[in-house]
């Protein structure tokens, strides 16, 4: 093409064109790099600056706190440790040094404490045991239902989406008759709850081996997926009271089994939702291949299903994490002493006639953040993307 | 695992599948030989697959048995049945590289690293992959892919191959080529191989014996000549031969074929009103338009290279005819088309049925 007839010259475009149009392909329009660009520092100012206000307010006293806004240290107010001082360290005067050091003892303490009998704790001051109990209640609750909750919600998604189900439509009927039954029974009849359970069961499946094949509606996959999901739809608050109720009833109140059990059946829903779609992306072909090839059903889902999803479970284990981390409302009504976990403890400095303790909540937040943020960069090493490439297709 | 030399036979004997109220396959019967390279073919929804799949032992059959040699494997679990099979999409493990897919089959059976080793090796070596142990497969091309797949089949040194369009996701030159290669390794080897494809180019190539299926239901079973040149009924004669077979309607009476005014002698005598006249393109010719058999006119002209395909509009049926690629004819003209006696197909409207 010669020079004359090129008709979009470089140099001859207008104001409008010069600012609206990519100057060559493959670039972006000037005036939409800087709406991009400017959209981006909006949001990540918008993202990090709760963290920024959270870390600095954890250095302010109250004065600087209740005369404030100060946004600059050193600037606007001065930096101290009293935040610090007064739950980290019995001495009101301590340096920066034993601060940090209360601090170090309490993460390495925690991680100590789950391999207690093989490495011994460190002595801490004693105004940290509060929230050192705070903390390994924390780390014993989240880690444990995040395992709980990632094993069985894995291998429901896993079954949901390699077997096709299809329950009678009569049958779910059926076991929701007999359930009323026997929570009436048990409730008005005063039959001890195992017995009527027992009784109830063992019709049930009577009842559907006689009956079930003359039913005709069936339900899908769809359905269940529809029907877990579900129970996310509920909000919590409905459910934390007669949650309270049954955990009275069976002494699970205020002890760490309860709180896992919680945790993992309310997050159970999302880590189906989410494997289920990892499971179902994995092509069929390399599992029957590899059953042709002679591996086991176990050995395929170990050598084969697990190395390939593992982008997805460990970012689907990293979000239950952070739920269960951050959970607060089963906590405040389920946990009232001895399984107080962090939320509770930040919360915990909203209390009493003198106001809320800014500075001392901060710190706290800033020490439950800690593990989230080690968490969340231990685990992103696994979320990447192009596993599956190259598995199928030329 | 079988040794080398081992020869077995396949049998199908009444098998049927469907899936709900779907039939898929019908009283599926098949006999293939100890060594044979048999090709089922067929369009998409024929069955071909599923009767593969219920070999391989990932399908169960409704009803009838499966052999292979003289065991029943109808209800024998995949992996103690001795086959091994190519995928359609190679399936190859992504995350494990090629010398550890090649593996993978020996790796599940427990056989010690030397010997697991060696047979890489030699796996490799009879697809070209020697070089190529330690990528993986997301850095190999289609047709590498491909031969992965492959040296994973044969590592085992199974009793039978299966194989399910192995070929269709590469490109026409390459999948010329490894035709070549699958059929001269086949021979080497002398295993026992069912292919599946949709391609009927693949099935006369390779095949001893091809088996054409349709709606679930064997319609011929022969060699690839007999195939073509005697083909049983109306589907085998229009599935096989590029550009298919010409047809007319019209009706037989005695050795004429009537049809639209025109009278075609035949070898074949009947009375059936309801007729159709099968003629292979190449075996037609072109004439002036008094000489031919029928008259009509030049619809397209195409140039393939070493002939040239002329499509006659004769009124109520177009007819390919292969022609001399020095063939000059302009749209429109007249022209007639020679159709010889004793090369004529006829078959039965109604059912289909070749009329003999």
């Amino acid at each position: 093409m010669t020079e004359a007839t090129f008709k979009f010259d470089k140099d001859k475009r207008t104001l409008a064109e010069r600012l609206f149009e990519p100057p060559t392909v493959g670039q972006m329009a000037p005036v939409a790099k800087i709406v991009a660009y400017f959209l981006l520092a909006f949001w990540s100012v918008f993202v990090l600056f709760p963290i920024y206000w959270v870390v600095i307010t954890s250095f302010k006293d109250a004065a600087a706190v209740n005369q404030g806004p100060y946004y600059i240290p050193f600037l606007d107010f001065q930096p101290n440790l009293d935040a610090w001082r007064t739950q980290f360290n019995s001495d009101p005067n301590c340096n920066a040094y034993a601060v940090f050091r209360q601090m170090g003892l309490l993460i390495y303490n925690s991680f100590a404490f789950l391999v207690s009998p093989v490495v011994t704790l460190t002595p801490m001051e004693p105004q940290i045991c509060k929230i050192f109990l705070a903390f390994t209640n924390s780390i014993v609750v989240s880690i444990a239902a995040t395992a709980l909750c990632i094993v069985v919600g894995s291998m429901a998604a896993y079954a949901l989406a390699r077997i096709q189900y299809k329950p009678k439509f009569g049958n779910i009927l059926m076991f929701v008759v007999l359930a009323l039954v026997v929570i009436l029974a048990t409730t008005y009849a005063g039959i001890p709850w195992w017995g009527s359970a027992a009784v109830g069961l063992a019709l049930f499946f009577l009842l559907a081996r006689a009956f079930g094949k003359h039913f005709k509606a069936t339900l899908g996959n769809g359905d269940i997926l529809f029907w877990i999901i579900s129970q996310r739809i509920l909000p919590p608050i409905v459910v934390v009271i007669p949650v309270y109720v049954m955990f009275q009833a069976v002494g699970l109140l205020d002890t760490h089994l309860g709180l896992i059990l919680l945790y993992a059946v309310s997050n159970l829903p999302i880590v189906v939702w989410l494997m289920h779609d990892f499971f179902a992306n994995l092509p069929i072909e390399l599992e029957e291949s590899a059953q042709l090839d002679g591996a086991t059903r176990l050995g395929i889902f170990w050598e084969i299903v697990l190395p390939l999803t593992r982008p997805g479970l460990a970012a689907t284990t990293l979000l239950t994490l952070v739920l269960n981390w951050n959970e607060y409302l089963f906590a405040v009504f389920l946990a009232t002493v001895k399984v107080q976990t962090m939320p509770i403890m930040v919360a915990a400095k909203n209390a009493g006639e003198k106001g809320v303790f800014w500075w001392e909540m901060c710190a706290v937040i800033v020490i439950m953040i800690v593990p989230v943020i080690v968490m969340a960069v231990l685990l992103t090493r696994f979320i990447s993307r192009g596993v599956l490439l190259g598995a199928v297709k030329g | 695992m079988a040794s080398e030399s081992q020869k077995v036979p396949v049998r199908f004997d009444q098998v049927q599948k469907s899936f709900g109220a779907v039939k898929v396959l019908e009283a599926f019967d098949l006999d293939v030989a100890p060594g044979e390279f048999l090709v089922l073919l067929g369009a998409s929804g024929s069955g071909k697959t599923t009767a593969l799949r219920i070999l391989s032992g990932l399908e169960t059959a409704t009803a009838g048995r499966v052999y292979i040699g003289d065991r029943d494997v109808t209800a024998i679990l995949p992996k103690y049945r001795d086959i091994s099979m190519v995928f359609q999409s190679y399936a190859l493990y992504p995350h494990k590289t090629v010398a550890e897919n090649i593996g993978f089959p020996l790796k599940v059976r427990k056989v010690g690293t030397a010997e697991m080793e060696t047979a890489i090796r030699d796996a490799a070596a009879q697809v070209q992959l020697e070089t190529l142990l330690e990528r993986y497969p997301r850095e190999l091309s289609g047709g590498q892919k491909q031969r992965v797949a492959l040296a994973r089949a044969i590592i085992r040194r199974p009793s039978v191959f299966l194989m399910d369009e192995p070929l269709s996701n590469l490109d026409a030159k390459l999948r010329g080529y490894m035709r070549a290669e699958l059929k001269h390794m086949q021979q080497a080897l002398g295993t026992t191989t069912i292919y599946v494809t949709h391609d009927q180019v693949e099935a006369m190539t390779l095949a001893h014996r091809v088996a054409i299926l349709e709606k679930g239901v064997l319609q011929q079973l022969a060699r690839p000549a007999e195939i073509y040149n005697n083909p049983a009924n109306l589907f085998v004669a229009q599935f096989i031969g590029s550009p298919p077979m010409n047809v007319v309607h019209g009706s037989l009476e005695g050795s004429q074929f009537k049809t639209n005014g025109a009278t075609v002698d035949t070898a074949i005598s009947g009375r059936i009103d309801k007729a159709i006249l099968g003629v292979r393109p190449e075996d037609c010719s072109v004439a002036a338009p008094e000489a031919g058999t029928l008259r009509g006119k030049i619809y397209t002209t195409e140039l393939i290279g070493d002939h040239t395909l002329v499509t006659v509009d004769w009124g109520s049926d177009k007819l390919v005819v292969k022609a001399s690629k020095d063939f000059e004819g302009k749209l429109g003209d007249p022209v007639g088309v020679i159709l010889p006696r004793d090369q004529l197909y006829v078959f039965d409207a109604a059912t289909g049925a070749r009329v003999r």
